[in-house]
């Protein structure tokens, strides 16, 4: 009996159903949209300036100072601190491994160059390795700075081969010696080719990179590493993140360990590499948190503003409907229906409609929300799948809330003041 | 006599009218703070980067070991915030160190990732020195120094690290001039310095600029869609509200008909109760939307709060002509039944 009073309600009238409907879809549209951008916003963010490179340097312990200007070392160089580059690849067994999108080892050394003496690196350009669960993975300075501009090719040192005799050199030094890609250069004695040239305009321009066996080969420094640069995706730090780890509870400790923070993935790499500081490059790091935290806050508070709204639709349309069927109400109440269940009729059918807007309205909001992705970010978004049906619930509650006032205002009146159509 | 029964129209269906005048304020709200938030998005989101310091650096060109100090002068004029930086060996007990000679007084805004213990800047006499440096020699603030008194210790997780900082003296030169130009200027102010300075090498810092100019544009891009796209549903939802208050009075309608009004002059009627509407209902959500915008960049962007930054008062005219457009078309497509009523079979009933 009531399912059929639902049911034929639902018929009556089918135009003005469609237009309520239609009315929360739109509200739920609005909010889906909203929330799918901004709950990846941040991430996309992240990649985008991972551009800027490095955030994490990691070097070896020294009992040294390194007295160094401009890439040249003023006092003989100390090979007794070193990473070695067999263990490099643990960086990427740490716990956070999925975030740390690269890392670069390098060995520094200098060699004399047109008069001058010119810091040469040895480097992993991109280096395939096999991760600890047997796939595939890449690493090297490709993978820290990809957006490097580069005259001429990067080097592919894929494999290993330390007869490989090509280099890759800065702009200062191609501009200074005339060095276009393909001509020759002397390093310690041998001859190099000129496979790209580097154009940053920050220290890189100033050096020449060459693969990192080879470099070990020339100045004799077998499996030797005297730096490594990690590019890792990191939560900004908030004041949870400043605190110092050594004098958090345990439980604290954990909650620490298990957030992406820069200092926590620092943490976790001076684990697996002990002879090794790891420090965050806060140029970048800092500033990145900054950025990060002021979209992400941005993107929230618009969102908060959009789902206001929205919700604010969805519950003046039901209070709408609701309000243009009192006379239902009072006929109902005059033939007798008792005003729960009245109110159970109206609610359910009410819920009805916010089920129906909200479902299409969330279906159609992760198509917006993807088209956002694709046409700004040039691949869609990665929107968590529980956003449709939190959507559809919330259009339900805001279209039974919208609807309860009329409604409870309607079945207070008596039958006989609605029917007449006053107040 | 049309406007009082305007008037009246409006007074004898407050509750109905409210709502409408409430769906058409939230999207008003919604649009004046999204084009507020909007119009300055770019603005505030290059504040944000001048924390990366430096996007321009001046070298000396091949051959050379020093940068004329004018170029500190130069970049001044052109509106970037520039200092100079002077890199020696010095020594500290016993040992070589690396000594940076840093124009305080001009290094701020480049360098304000520092993190520092102490002060941010060194008198005459007095240092900064970075963290590894403090490390190894177990220097405390306020130590003596050969280099002079600590004052602070530097971490940036780069080569300041391992340095001792002094304020630049009486130099002529230095190793190398910072320059941080304002993103939307960078090639301009690199053009002059690198025509005034033929002896030096000016290099953008590609990775800061590009990824600023990348990140801004994104940020905007996205914004804007968002704006747009929020804009149309919300209007949208607010035509069938329009649209409603013509089609719930078929019996008024017919009606005035019936006593000879002339169709022409109903739709007047109606149109001119939802332009009235709509100019209310956007005056209210201009007013509420500014405040919205103005809590959003007080939020988000506090130190730009003081200059009464994230209210953008310009957005009135596009937020009312939209939502008048809106209020009027939702109104005329429903009053294009007025024509079609006839007053016998709306009076009997049905």
């Amino acid at each position: 009996m009531f399912l059929r009073f639902v049911s034929q309600s639902l018929r009556r009238s089918p135009r003005r159903k469609a237009m309520t409907v239609a009315a929360v879809a739109m509200g739920a549209a609005v909010a889906t949209a909203m929330l799918g951008v901004m709950l990846d916003i941040g991430d996309r963010v992240s990649r985008e300036l991972r551009s800027l490179g490095a955030n994490l340097m990691v070097t070896p312990k020294a009992r040294s100072l390194p007295v160094e200007i401009g890439g040249i070392s003023f006092r003989p160089v100390s090979t007794a601190d070193y990473i070695p580059e067999a263990q490099v690849a643990k960086i990427k067994t740490t716990f956070w491994q999925l975030n740390i999108t690269g890392f670069a080892p390098s060995l520094k050394a200098a060699a004399p160059l047109g008069g001058q003496n010119v810091p040469v690196e040895g480097v992993w350009f991109r280096r395939r390795f096999r991760g600890t669960d047997g796939s595939m993975l890449e690493a090297g300075l490709r993978t820290v700075n990809g957006e490097w501009k580069i005259n001429g090719q990067w080097i592919d040192d894929r494999d290993r081969n330390d007869a490989d005799l090509r280099a890759m050199i800065g702009g200062a030094v191609a501009r200074r010696l005339g060095l276009k890609p393909g001509d020759t250069l002397q390093l310690f004695g041998q001859a190099f080719t000129v496979a790209g040239i580097v154009s940053t305009g920050g220290d890189e321009e100033d050096r020449i990179y060459v693969r990192l066996e080879v470099l070990q080969r020339l100045v004799n420094r077998p499996g030797q590493v005297d730096s490594v640069q990690v590019g890792a995706l990191t939560k900004p730090e908030d004041d949870f993140a400043r605190k110092d780890p050594s004098k958090m509870t345990p439980k604290d400790y954990d909650r620490w360990y298990c957030t992406p923070y820069i200092s926590s993935i620092a943490h976790q790499i001076e684990e697996v590499l002990p002879m090794a500081v790891a420090k965050p490059i806060w140029r970048v790091a800092d500033n990145e948190g900054k950025v990060l935290g002021k979209i992400r806050g941005l993107m929230l508070l618009i969102s908060l503003a959009a789902l206001a709204s929205a919700g604010l639709t969805v519950w003046s349309v039901m209070a709408t409907t609701v309000l243009e069927r009192r006379g239902e109400i009072g006929i109902m109440q005059a033939t007798g229906a008792s005003n729960g269940l009245v109110a159970a009729l109206f609610s359910a059918e009410v819920a009805l409609e916010g089920a129906a807007g909200g479902l299409i309205g969330s279906w159609a909001g992760l198509l917006l929300a993807e088209w956002v992705g694709r046409q700004v970010f040039h691949n869609a978004l990665e929107i968590p799948g529980m956003l449709g049906p939190v959507v559809v619930g919330a259009a339900i509650i805001a279209s039974v809330a919208g609807a309860a006032q009329p409604l409870r205002r309607a079945l207070l009146l008596e039958p006989a003041v609605t029917l007449r159509g006053g107040e | 006599m049309f406007w009082s029964f305007v008037i009246r129209a409006v007074r004898f269906r407050k509750r109905r009218l409210m709502l409408a005048f409430s769906a058409l304020a939230v999207a008003a709200t919604l649009a004046t703070a999204l084009f507020s938030v909007y119009s300055d998005i770019e603005r505030k989101m290059r504040v944000q980067f001048r924390g990366y310091g430096a996007n321009i650096i001046v070298a000396p060109a091949a051959g050379r070991q020093t940068v004329p100090l004018a170029a500190v002068a130069i970049a001044e004029r052109q509106g970037a915030v520039a200092a100079p930086f002077l890199y020696t060996v010095g020594s500290l007990a016993g040992e070589p160190v690396v000594v940076a000679g840093i124009d305080f007084s001009r290094a701020g805004p480049l360098t304000n990732y520092w993190r520092v213990d102490g002060a941010r800047t060194a008198g005459a006499g007095e240092c900064l020195v970075g963290s590894t440096v403090a490390a190894h020699f177990r220097l405390k603030i306020g130590q003596r120094t050969e280099l002079g008194i600590v004052r602070g210790i530097v971490t940036t997780g780069a080569a300041e690290d391992s340095q001792v900082m002094v304020p630049f003296g009486l130099q002529e030169a230095a190793s190398l001039v910072q320059v941080r130009a304002d993103g939307a200027r960078l090639t301009e102010v690199q053009a002059a310095l690198a025509r005034a300075l033929p002896a030096t090498d000016v290099r953008l810092l590609h990775a800061v600029a590009e990824t600023e100019a990348n990140v801004v544009l994104k940020i905007r891009s996205t914004l804007f869609l968002l704006t747009v796209l929020i804009l149309a549903i919300t209007t949208l939802c607010v035509t069938s509200n329009f649209s409603a208050l013509v089609l719930e009075r078929s019996k008024e309608i017919g009606i005035l008909k019936a006593i000879g009004a002339t169709e022409k002059k109903i739709a007047a009627l109606f149109l001119s109760e939802s332009l009235i509407l709509g100019l209310a209902s956007t005056t209210a959500g201009y007013g509420l939307g500014l405040l919205v915008a103005w809590w959003i960049g007080r939020q988000i962007f506090p130190e730009s709060a003081a200059a009464g930054v994230g209210v953008n008062y310009g957005v009135f005219l596009p937020v009312a002509g939209v939502t008048l457009a809106v209020a009027a078309a939702a109104t005329l497509a429903a009053a294009a039944r007025i024509w079609r009523i006839k007053p016998a079979v709306i009076l009997r009933g049905e």
